[in-house]
């Protein structure tokens, strides 16, 4: 399982593509996620939390969110299996990998300057 | 980073919110134009307003998925190709087998690489370009078809009328051909001349399309044309060749069989240059003997250099003669093995009923091939009474106001001009300026034919007709005859024509004489009528034909009278 | 290369071969083996031991050869032909304009 939480090499290569619209990037990054998480905590369907585990690692890996997008790619495989056993303490855990992931994006916002 | 060439307009169907940002802004940053749809539906929505030059799928999305969405939009671009590349995390095989299967170009993984990107939107473009130009071509090829098809439907319309003159429906011809035959360079005509002889021309014009169609119309008009003047197979044959050779590119040419039938003197004259075999069937004895082909075909040598000797068959009422192209012979099945002269020979030997052999013909090609075809033409002509025949009566181009009736003239044909000219045509349109005469054209063409024709074979060239009291003896005659008229060095035929005015009407006398040895005139004379046999049918064709035959000099003279009476 | 040409020593004598189906497709290639040549030979060799099948077209192609030639003065002979090939020429009668063997 990785360790980078935010990688650096791709978020300046956002920053490059980006340019001007980089903070609104993090911005939906962060709004959508959040919304994201909202789900995977509430919902039982397993076909459902496996699909919004899937797009969750997509627009993680986008933003090089490595370890957030590794832990989303394990929930996914999870959910397809018959029990839904440690998928709880899974989640929990994507939480906090989030919330790391959240504040950097934070900090990232600050320090950007036009 | 480079932008492509040629800015596209590309569909980027993605429900994350940020993905979608992130894309649309890569892709705008590569010079493109963006459309943006959040999940399938709206994607074909999209799709359907704006036609996008390509699509960027996301696979998993909410409302209908990136699979159904891609089939859909396939079928909304139908000819065109609309490259769809779907965007995915999915790794395994599965996920990628599947993107192919909805009819996914390409895919790419997140996370996105722009450089990738850019490469595959590049290559896409270029198959979607290569696509376009192929449905354009296809689509100008059937324009251009369209106009070929048409060119030829003209083509047929100006040669049907030039064809209109013929006799093919007369009662003792059959005949089959493809609507199209003039396109596959076939060709038959067929007419009567003024004596009631039919001609019969089967040809085959190297090529397909127009430029076999073209070569048949000038030589339908110099076979039609000279035909109803009265000239002979040699002379229209000359014609034709010279005219195909000054016409035709070199290695164009037409294959072709001629038959001149005459009814009254019961034989066939027939020229075969390059046509397969044609076949005289004889209706009593059953057998049939082939006319091969001894001569190169139309159009191929120069006028100094074409040979227009023909081959005279004697026949009797009921004998048939049977031509046919060589789409019969190459006819092929599935190996490539072609039907081939055994075979056909094996229809004849097993056809029983004469009337059925073109049913025959048509069932083996079938059970050889398995299929029919219908891209060959046969001919078959039968010998018949000449009252069995209806011949058209020839049409005058002039009002009828004047006509000379009070004149005479003479010729003297020598030998360098007996080798190689018929004086008939010339003589007939003479004759014919004479109103009262036309309503006789053809007793007057059979007779003057018949005079000359005694003159010039039994007084100039000495030949004894009882060499023709048979097939073998006819073929020989007729060497003899062509024989004898290259080494001819002196001798000379003469006609008189005299019309006068008598009564309301009038009088023509024709005299032809010859500076041959003679006959004994009372001993033929005393020969009674007699049609069925081969030889000495001149005389006994003109004492039928005319009024007042009469012979002096020692038969060297030969004197009929034409009578009119006053026209209504 | 279903059309191979080959000249004499001393460029007076020029063969032709033909391999396979002498039909209308070989009608560029034909034309070639002789036109390029930048000088007549004396005589023409049409050599037909490996042609599978002769048409209408081929027969034109001759024609065509014997023309550039010389027409009448031409002397061009076709030689190794198959029974079939052979069949095709005596019903078109060309023997009466090219050698043929």
């Amino acid at each position: 399982m990785s360790e980078i939480h935010l990688d650096l090499d791709v978020l300046s290569t956002l920053k490059e593509v980006m340019e001007d619209g980089y903070p609104e990037l993090l911005d939906t990054f962060l709004k959508d996620s959040e919304a994201r998480l909202r789900v995977l905590h509430e919902e039982r369907d397993a076909e459902m939390l496996s699909a919004t585990a899937h797009s969750f690692k997509g627009s993680s890996s986008n933003m090089g969110a490595i370890r957030l997008a590794e832990l989303c790619g394990e929930l996914e495989q999870r959910a397809k299996q018959p029990s839904l056993r440690d998928i709880e303490s899974l989640v929990n855990e994507i939480d906090s990998e989030f919330a790391h992931v959240r504040s950097l994006c934070r900090e990232e916002r600050e320090g950007f300057h036009c | 980073m480079q932008s492509s060439p040629e800015p596209l307009t590309i569909l980027i169907a993605e429900d994350s919110a940020a993905d979608r940002l992130l894309l649309s802004t890569i892709v705008r940053r590569q010079g493109h134009q963006v459309l943006t749809a959040a999940n399938g539906a709206e994607a074909v929505e999209v799709y359907s307003q704006q036609r996008p030059h390509l699509v960027l799928m996301d696979a998993m999305m909410p409302v209908m998925d990136g699979f159904e969405a891609a089939q859909k939009i396939k079928q909304l671009a139908g000819d065109q190709l609309v490259p769809i590349i779907f965007l995915t995390s999915l790794t395994e095989s599965e996920g990628l087998a599947r993107c192919l299967e909805a009819g996914g170009d390409d895919f790419l993984a997140k996370p996105y690489n722009q450089v990738i990107l850019a490469a595959k939107i590049k290559a896409m473009d270029r198959l979607r370009r290569l696509q376009a130009t192929v449905v354009e071509q296809r689509d100008q090829i059937a324009r251009h078809h369209d106009y070929l098809l048409n060119e030829q439907r003209v083509a047929k319309a100006v040669f049907d009328k030039i064809a209109h003159s013929g006799c093919l429906s007369a009662p003792n011809i059959r005949y089959l051909q493809s609507p199209y035959a003039l396109f596959n360079g076939d060709l038959l005509l067929a007419a009567f001349n003024p004596a009631g002889d039919m001609h019969i021309l089967l040809g085959d014009f190297t090529g397909h399309g127009l430029p076999a169609a073209v070569g048949a119309m000038p030589l339908a008009e110099v076979f039609y044309g000279m035909t109803a003047k009265g000239y002979g197979l040699a002379q229209i044959l000359r014609e034709m060749n010279a005219k195909l050779k000054r016409i035709l590119p070199v290695d164009m040419f037409c294959c072709a069989t001629l038959l001149s039938m005459s009814f009254q003197r019961c034989t066939v004259e027939v020229w075969n240059g390059g046509m397969p075999d044609g076949y005289l069937h004889d209706s009593l004895s059953g057998v049939r003997t082939p006319l091969p082909a001894r001569h190169l075909p139309l159009g191929v040598l120069t006028p100094q250099l074409f040979d227009d000797r023909t081959e005279v068959h004697p026949l009797s009422v009921g004998d048939r003669v049977f031509l046919l192209s060589d789409g019969v012979i190459e006819t092929s099945d599935r190996d490539d093995q072609p039907f081939g002269v055994e075979r056909l020979q094996q229809v004849f030997s097993a056809n029983r009923e004469p009337d059925r052999l073109f049913e025959d013909i048509q069932q083996a090609l079938r059970d050889f091939r398995g299929e029919a075809r219908d891209d060959f033409s046969m001919v078959e002509v039968r010998l018949v009474a000449p009252t069995q025949l209806n011949p058209p009566p020839p049409v005058y181009s002039d009002s009828g106001q004047s006509s000379p009736l009070d004149w005479s003239v003479s010729f003297e044909f020598r030998a360098q001009t007996l080798k190689r000219f018929n004086p008939m045509p010339y003589l007939l349109q003479l004759l014919l300026e004479v109103h009262g005469l036309r309503a006789q054209s053809g007793a007057l063409y059979n007779v003057l034919s018949e005079l000359y024709s005694n003159a010039l074979e039994h007084g100039v060239l000495g030949l004894d007709s009882s060499l023709k009291r048979d097939a073998t003896g006819f073929a020989r005659y007729y060497q003899e005859r062509n024989a004898r008229l290259d080494e001819l060095g002196d001798g000379h035929v003469r006609v008189h024509l005299h019309v006068t005015p008598q009564g309301d009407g009038g009088r023509l006398v024709i005299e032809v004489e010859d500076s041959g040895k003679g006959f004994d005139v009372a001993k033929v004379l005393a020969r009674p009528l007699d049609r069925d046999r081969l030889s000495g049918r001149g005389v006994s064709l003109v004492r039928q034909l005319c009024h007042q035959a009469s012979w002096s000099d020692d038969g060297r003279n030969a004197r009929v009278e034409f009578f009119w009476e006053a026209l209504s | 290369m279903s059309v191979v040409t080959e000249v004499s020593p001393d460029g007076q004598k020029l063969t032709i071969s033909i391999k396979g189906r002498f039909d209308f497709g070989r009608h560029q290639e034909f034309r070639e083996s002789y036109e390029k040549l930048n000088m007549k030979p004396e005589s023409i060799v049409v050599d037909l031991k490996e042609a599978t099948y002769l048409d209408s077209s081929a027969l034109g192609m001759l024609l065509l050869l014997r023309d550039h030639a010389g027409g009448d003065e031409s002397d061009i002979r076709v030689v190794n032909s198959s029974s079939d090939v052979k069949k095709i020429l005596a019903i078109s009668n060309f023997d009466k304009l090219f050698d043929i063997s």
